[in-house]
């Protein structure tokens, strides 16, 4: 309820900031629709509609207080705010390290968020299918992985040699 | 209907097509088995496997993994009482008392068959509609195209039984995503705020793949976290056998009911297998003579299950290569992997392409056909595939969607889109919106919005002209019953309880 309603309200300011400000771009003439029309009128019926959802969620509050903060305290506590900076993370450092480093750290660090306590396991499985994907994608199927910068772009470049000298990839 | 078929069969039966889709049917059966891997996710999967190919391979590759998917969830649901894809939840009523009177193989042959059967029947149903629906389509104006685009819109709000208004929100957030970057008509920065990256638009492929396979993975990682993690599936001694014919003889009028239901249900736009398989459940149900024997593990509840489910699969492709409108997830998965091959879908596609209908077609039906082998060949290590902890599926699955999203143009900024409609994604479905409908917004966007302009330009300003065609007002119509249905249909209760 609570995170429901904190998401429905930033919802509507953020569609009455765009519907004002792509008022600002409106080209409209007589016989044409300029290019604010069409995202105007959805965010037109989006704002009456979430302004609808608003005051339902309010009204079936009754009287209790609308912001509790227990929903928000169990989310930072939980693992799934863990889970979405880990990926997050991953996303940034992607560029800076390259694939193989980012897939094998990930790999490791969200077993162990799902439970896996075993290090073997971790690090054998991680370091796999890290390899494995590489492989897959780098070799038959031609797709550039992320290198990384500094040191991990000639890590990256002195493994993508050793793939070129496997026959067939 | 013939030259679809022998063109289709001359595509998948060159060898290397037909090794893609012999892959595609492995890979789709193995992760359509997986509990937290949906057939969408199973298709947003393959994906970068894809980028690879032509077109027309591409989009018969993905249509087998598809279908195969479709049918890889019958299977633990029978075997575990576990869907491994929501469409299958139906089997599980009366597949799993099957196997628990020890009666396991003969349920999984009536999965598969009934499977293939449902699939044969939609692909060919798909092969006879798409080219004289496409036919009608290429008669329609803008103004007529603007409708249909919003009719498929419209059928979610009247199929979900959820929130109205949050649904309608989430299919306006997806057509609001859509307008984002240049204006196609006067090249004017629609909110970019400066930002070049943002000037070519949202990209549908990272958005999709960071809604259906990131946003899974966290949902199993709330799950399992509530759970304390384990693995549920415990190994299971059982012998694959295919009834007899008599037997499925015995319920040849289920899997004709179930397999036509499958496929009307999945014409419609973000109707999808799921609601086909408990539709034609509850059907089956209804019209049985005996009721009472549904759940209590008879063949007629797997058969009504699968084979509208698998047919479903079918029926979602007639409006995306008939229309350029998807009809579910995976068809908008697939229409964004077109788009990327500089492929226009919509109606002409049928006539000036006609390769793509015949790929689609020949590929189910070879799909259809290889799954029940395959499946029967790996069913003896299912048990073991599927014991794969997810502790190490669940990274994976991220790891392959972080290249499907990267390889796309091999920018970082891809990834880091595909994790934030992830994460947004997870926020959403759990606050009760629905993705089928953002995605289905985030596709149909430039379709309703070009082709309105149009007609308003065609019709010089006048909305009276821009709109006054029969079938325009009558699609029109249509949409606003189907808006309107649920919210009257939800308050007649409360009436009653006044009254």
């Amino acid at each position: 309820m609570t995170l429901d309603l904190i998401f429905n309200v930033v919802l509507l300011i953020a569609s009455i900031y765009c519907f004002i400000y792509i008022g600002g771009v409106d080209n409209s003439t007589s016989t044409e629709l300029g290019a604010a029309f069409w995202p105007r009128l959805i965010l037109g019926i989006m704002i009456a509609l979430l302004a609808v959802g608003l005051v339902n969620m309010l009204r079936k509050r009754d009287g209790k207080a609308p912001v509790s903060g227990q929903a928000v305290k169990e989310f930072f506590k939980s693992k799934l705010l863990v889970g979405m900076l880990i990926c997050a993370i991953t996303a940034l450092i992607l560029p800076m390290i390259g694939f193989i480093p980012t897939s094998f750290l990930f790999l490791v660090v969200y077993g162990i968020l799902l439970g896996e306590r075993r290090p073997a396991v971790l690090i054998i499985t991680g370091a796999a299918a890290t390899l494995i994907l590489y492989i897959i994608f780098q070799g038959p199927l031609s797709i550039f992985l992320p290198r990384g910068y500094g040191f991990f772009r000639n890590f990256a470049l002195s493994m993508e040699s050793v793939i070129g000298m496997i026959p067939g990839l | 209907m013939l030259n679809t078929l022998v063109s289709g069969l001359q595509i998948v039966l060159s060898p290397s097509t037909f090794i893609l889709i012999f892959a595609g049917t492995v890979v789709g059966v193995i992760f359509g088995a997986l509990p937290g891997v949906s057939a969408s996710m199973a298709v947003a999967l393959a994906l970068p496997f894809a980028y690879s190919m032509n077109g027309v391979v591409a989009i018969a590759f993905l249509c087998s993994v598809y279908c195969a998917s479709i049918t890889g969830g019958g299977i633990t649901a029978i075997l575990f009482k576990i869907p491994g894809t929501p469409s299958s939840a139906p089997t599980t009523f009366d597949g799993y008392p099957m196997a628990q009177r020890g009666e396991a193989g003969k349920a999984l042959g009536y999965s598969l068959v009934a499977s293939a059967i449902g699939g044969l029947i939609a692909a060919f149903a798909m092969a006879i509609i798409s080219a004289p629906l496409a036919a009608v389509a290429l008669k329609f104006g803008p103004g007529e195209l603007f409708a249909v685009a919003m009719l498929g819109l419209s059928v979610l709000t009247c199929l979900d039984n959820g929130n109205v208004i949050k649904t309608l929100i989430s299919g306006l957030l997806g057509l609001f995503l859509a307008t984002i970057g240049m204006d196609p008509q006067t090249g004017v920065a629609r909110f970019t705020w400066g930002n070049t990256t943002l000037l070519s638009g949202v990209e549908m492929i990272p958005v999709m793949i960071g809604l259906f396979a990131v946003t899974e993975v966290l949902k199993q990682t709330v799950k399992r976290a509530k759970k304390g993690g384990g693995n549920e599936m415990e190994g299971v001694s059982y012998k694959t056998a295919i009834p007899g014919v008599k037997d499925f003889f015995a319920v040849k009028w289920v899997m004709l009911r179930s397999s036509v239901l499958g496929t009307v249900v999945g014409i419609l736009p973000g109707a999808g297998a799921t609601i086909a398989s408990f539709l034609s459940y509850t059907v089956e149900k209804k019209v049985s003579k005996y009721p009472e024997k549904f759940g209590t593990g008879i063949p007629d509840g797997i058969v009504a299950s699968e084979c509208a489910n698998n047919a479903a699969t079918g029926g979602a492709m007639v409006p995306l290569l008939a229309l350029g409108i998807p009809g579910g997830n995976a068809a908008a998965i697939m229409m964004s992997a077109l788009v990327l091959k500089g492929v226009q879908v919509g109606p002409l596609l049928v006539k000036s392409q006609p390769d793509y209908l015949s790929s689609v077609f020949g590929s189910m039906l070879i799909t259809n056909i290889i799954m029940v082998f395959v499946a029967l060949a790996i069913a003896k290590v299912f048990a073991k595939i599927l014991a794969i902890p997810y502790s190490i599926l669940g990274p994976v699955i991220i790891m392959l969607a972080t290249i499907g999203s990267f390889a796309l143009k091999n920018s970082t900024g891809d990834v880091v889109l595909m994790v934030a409609a992830g994460i947004i994604g997870y926020l959403f479905v759990s606050l009760g919106y629905s993705s089928a409908a953002l995605v289905l917004g985030l596709v149909l966007g430039i379709m309703c919005e070009e082709n309105l302009r149009r007609a308003y330009q065609i019709a010089n300003g006048s909305w009276s002209k821009a709109l006054n065609s029969p079938i325009t007002i009558v699609l029109l119509l249509v949409c606003a019953a189907m808006i309107l249905f649920p919210i009257i249909k939800g308050a007649l209760p409360e009436k009653k309880a006044k009254n």
